[in-house]
C-alpha cells in the first residue's frame, strides 16, 4: 500500500527569479557592463526619454538597448536610428520581463563590451515591480498627464526603484499636476530614492539625470 | 495576464523536486498566496489546468492558502491587518507601520508518495 506523505518546501516562487537575477547582476559586474532596468506606463515617454538619453552618452561610452514590448518593434527601429545597438524583446502576452527573459536578451544583444544596456521593460506600472530583472539599479518614468496620484496606486513600483523621473514637466501647467504631493507620497514609501523632473521633449533636468546615470555606470565599473 | 507564465515555473519546481526525491505521485500541491501579492487565486485556479496538462502533475489538486496583508504599527506596536484597516493603525490612527506578511508566493508543501 502506499502512504502518502507530506513534503514541506517553503519555496517562495519568486525566490528562482531572484537567485538568477543575482547570478545575472554579478556576471554583469564581472563585465563592467551597467544594466539600467526602466520602467513606466505606456506613453509616458519611455523611448523619447532613451533617445535623448543615448544622444547625450553616447560619444563618452558603448550603449546598447533593450526594447520589451508584447508586440511590434517601432520602438526598436527608432533607436536603431541613433547608431545605439539595439534588439526588441516580444514578450508573447506577458506583462513583465523576468531575469531569466533579461538573460537571453542580453545574449542576442551580445551586450559583452558595451558600458550602458537600457532595458525598457514593458508598459505596465504593476508586474515590473514584483520581478527583479538582474539590474544594476533601476529607474521609473512617470509623466505629468498621468496624475499626481500614482504613487498611492501602485506603491510597490515607486518602492523599489533608486530613481524616478517625472517626465513631460513642459506640460505642467495645462495638467493638475502637483510635484511636491509626488514627492512627498514618494519619499513616504521609499526615503532614498532620487526624484528628477525632466522634459525628454525639451531637454529640461536632463543634465541631472545623465550625471546620475554617468556617475553610477562609473561606479558599477570600480 | 502573467499567472500562466509564473504557474508553469512552480510546474516546473515541482516536477524536478519530484524527480530529486524519488516521488511517484503528487496528490496535492499547496501554494500560499498573500493578499498583497499580484497573484490572484482565482486566476491561478484557472490556469493551473493548462499549466500542468501533459506533466507529472496532470492530475494533482491545487490548494490555495490565503496569507493575511498584516503590518505592525510603527508608532503603539499593534498589529493589524493592513487591507481590512484601509492601511490605518485602527489603534492609534497611525499610517506609519512595517509590512509583516502579505505579499509572500510561495510553494508551501507537496502530498505526494
Amino acid at each position: 500500500m502506499n502512504t502518502y506523505k507530506i513534503i514541506e518546501i517553503k519555496e517562495s516562487i519568486f525566490s528562482n527569479n531572484d537567485r538568477q537575477a543575482d547570478k545575472l547582476r554579478e556576471e554583469l559586474k564581472n563585465k563592467k557592463t551597467f544594466l539600467l532596468n526602466l520602467m513606466s506606463s505606456p506613453g509616458s515617454g519611455k523611448t523619447t526619454t532613451v533617445l535623448r538619453t543615448i544622444e547625450a552618452l553616447k560619444d563618452e561610452m558603448k550603449i546598447g538597448v533593450m526594447e520589451a514590448d508584447i508586440d511590434s518593434d517601432v520602438d526598436a527601429s527608432l533607436v536603431a536610428k541613433t547608431g545605439a545597438k539595439v534588439i526588441q524583446l516580444h514578450t508573447g502576452g506577458m506583462c513583465h520581463l523576468d531575469a531569466d527573459m533579461t538573460k537571453q536578451g542580453l545574449d542576442a544583444l551580445e551586450a559583452d563590451g558595451l558600458d550602458l544596456v537600457i532595458l525598457e521593460n514593458v508598459g505596465n506600472l504593476v508586474c515590473p515591480a514584483e520581478f527583479d530583472t538582474g539590474s544594476s539599479k533601476n529607474a521609473m518614468i512617470l509623466s505629468v498627464p498621468e496624475g499626481d496620484d500614482k504613487p498611492l496606486k501602485y506603491p510597490l513600483m515607486f518602492s523599489v526603484v533608486d530613481v524616478l523621473l517625472i517626465n513631460k514637466i513642459d506640460a505642467m501647467c495645462i495638467f493638475d499636476f502637483d510635484i511636491e504631493k509626488v514627492k512627498e507620497r514618494v519619499k513616504k514609501l521609499n526615503p532614498n530614492i532620487k526624484v528628477i523632473p525632466i522634459s525628454a521633449k525639451t531637454g529640461e533636468g536632463f543634465d541631472e539625470w545623465i550625471d546620475w546615470l554617468r556617475n553610477e555606470v562609473k561606479a558599477w565599473k570600480e | 495576464m502573467h499567472e500562466l507564465g509564473v504557474i508553469i515555473e512552480v510546474v516546473k519546481y515541482v516536477e524536478d523536486f519530484a524527480k530529486k526525491n524519488k516521488l511517484t505521485k503528487i496528490d496535492t500541491l499547496v501554494l500560499q498566496i498573500g493578499e498583497l501579492s499580484a497573484m490572484i487565486p482565482r486566476y491561478i485556479e484557472a490556469c493551473y489546468p493548462a499549466a500542468v496538462d501533459g506533466t507529472m502533475l496532470q492530475d494533482t489538486q491545487l490548494k490555495i492558502e490565503i496569507l493575511p496583508a498584516n503590518a505592525i504599527c510603527r508608532e503603539c506596536g499593534s498589529v493589524f491587518n493592513v487591507i481590512q484597516n484601509n492601511k490605518v493603525c485602527p489603534n492609534c490612527k497611525s499610517e506609519v507601520w512595517e509590512l509583516l506578511c502579505g505579499r509572500e508566493f510561495m510553494i508551501k508543501e507537496i502530498v505526494a508518495y
